[in-house]
């Protein structure tokens, strides 16, 4: 029984890369554009209109909770490649994040239905 | 766009959790109706992708610069309940996982761009699409991309302007944060238009559809 869900489960998955593998392909050039962009954004000196505005007041931020890759970085790895993998990461759990949703969401929707 | 802490006051931080909150929990109400369980995975691709286009700082010479949000991508592509659950999953993996973002802020911040951006994204496409008679997707999609990141902005604007930290100066705030990505959001909403009318394609020649 597990097995056979564990089959279907991997044929979903495999349709799913399958149907949508375009999609995956420009994610995945997106992934790589990181460094780059992060590289090129250092080079003209980035920042923020709000942070621009901040400066101005005088404000500063007040870090209270620096999450698990604070600044989209790993601990000890070149920033760049910390950058990428923070990438890989995010799009992952962003996935997984959205797809529990929503199907808790279908869930409730045909509990009630 | 995203706040930081000690930027908000925070009784103003709070009431905008609550604000939030309320909101999001009316788009799932509202969004159940209308999801269906085999969009789902075209629906986590969007919200990645988002999440991965919010990550590209746009380099542009003079240093005052932006990034994509997606408000209006979102809203176009999924309307605007299921957008705006989407949104908020991209903030609030932005800000557990990655600290972008304050966490006194994540309320505020969610209001900006799962709110305001997809809600306000939405009301313009509509408006242009259906009302105003501009039939034209690329046209409605860029206006709704582009505006809709400048009244998130905008609403950034007031959120800072009536925080001591900025001395309630809101009428500075809101004019820098506005018009800043008023002009920023162009790109925005280039973007947006190009993505809706390279989904609209795509998605056709499959004879498959998001919403």
């Amino acid at each position: 029984m597990i097995a056979e869900r564990k089959e279907v489960m991997s044929m979903k998955i495999l349709e799913i890369l399958r149907a949508n593998r375009r999609v995956i392909l420009l994610l995945g050039i997106l992934i790589l554009l990181v460094p780059l962009f992060g590289y090129a954004s250092e080079v003209v000196g980035y920042s923020e209109p709000m942070e621009n505005l901040a400066e101005s007041f005088e404000v500063s931020e007040n870090t209270l909770y620096h999450g698990l890759f604070y600044d989209y970085s790993i601990d000890g790895l070149d920033p760049y490649l910390g950058a990428l993998l923070c990438g890989i990461i995010g799009i992952l759990v962003t996935l997984l994040i959205v797809n529990v949703i929503l199907r808790l969401i279908t869930i409730k929707k045909n509990e009630s239905s | 766009m995203h706040i930081p802490d000690g930027y908000l006051d925070l009784p103003l931080a709070l009431t905008f959790y609550i604000l939030s909150f309320a909101v999001l929990a009316y788009s799932i109400i509202r969004g159940r109706k209308e999801l269906d369980e085999s969009k789902i995975p075209l629906i986590g691709v969007v919200a990645a992708g988002i999440f991965v286009a919010q990550m590209l700082d746009w380099p542009i010479p003079g240093g005052t610069s932006a990034h994509f949000v997606g408000g209006g991508l979102a809203a176009v592509l999924l309307g605007p309940y299921i957008g705006s659950i989407v949104m908020a999953s991209v903030v609030i993996v932005q800000c557990l996982i990655f600290g972008d973002g304050g966490i006194t802020a994540l309320g505020a911040n969610l209001w900006n761009m799962a709110v305001i951006n997809v809600y306000a994204a939405y009301f313009i496409y509509s408006i242009l699409k259906k009302k105003l008679l501009v039939k034209n997707i690329e046209i409605s999609s860029f206006a709704s991309g582009w505006l809709g990141i400048t009244l998130a902005a905008i609403f950034a604007g007031i959120e800072l302007g009536i925080s001591s930290t900025f001395r309630y100066s809101i009428l500075v705030t809101v004019s820098v944060m506005g018009v800043w990505h008023f002009l920023l959001g162009i790109i925005e909403g280039i973007i947006t238009s190009a993505v809706v009318m390279y989904s609209y394609v795509y998605l056709q020649a499959q004879k498959r559809y998001i919403v």
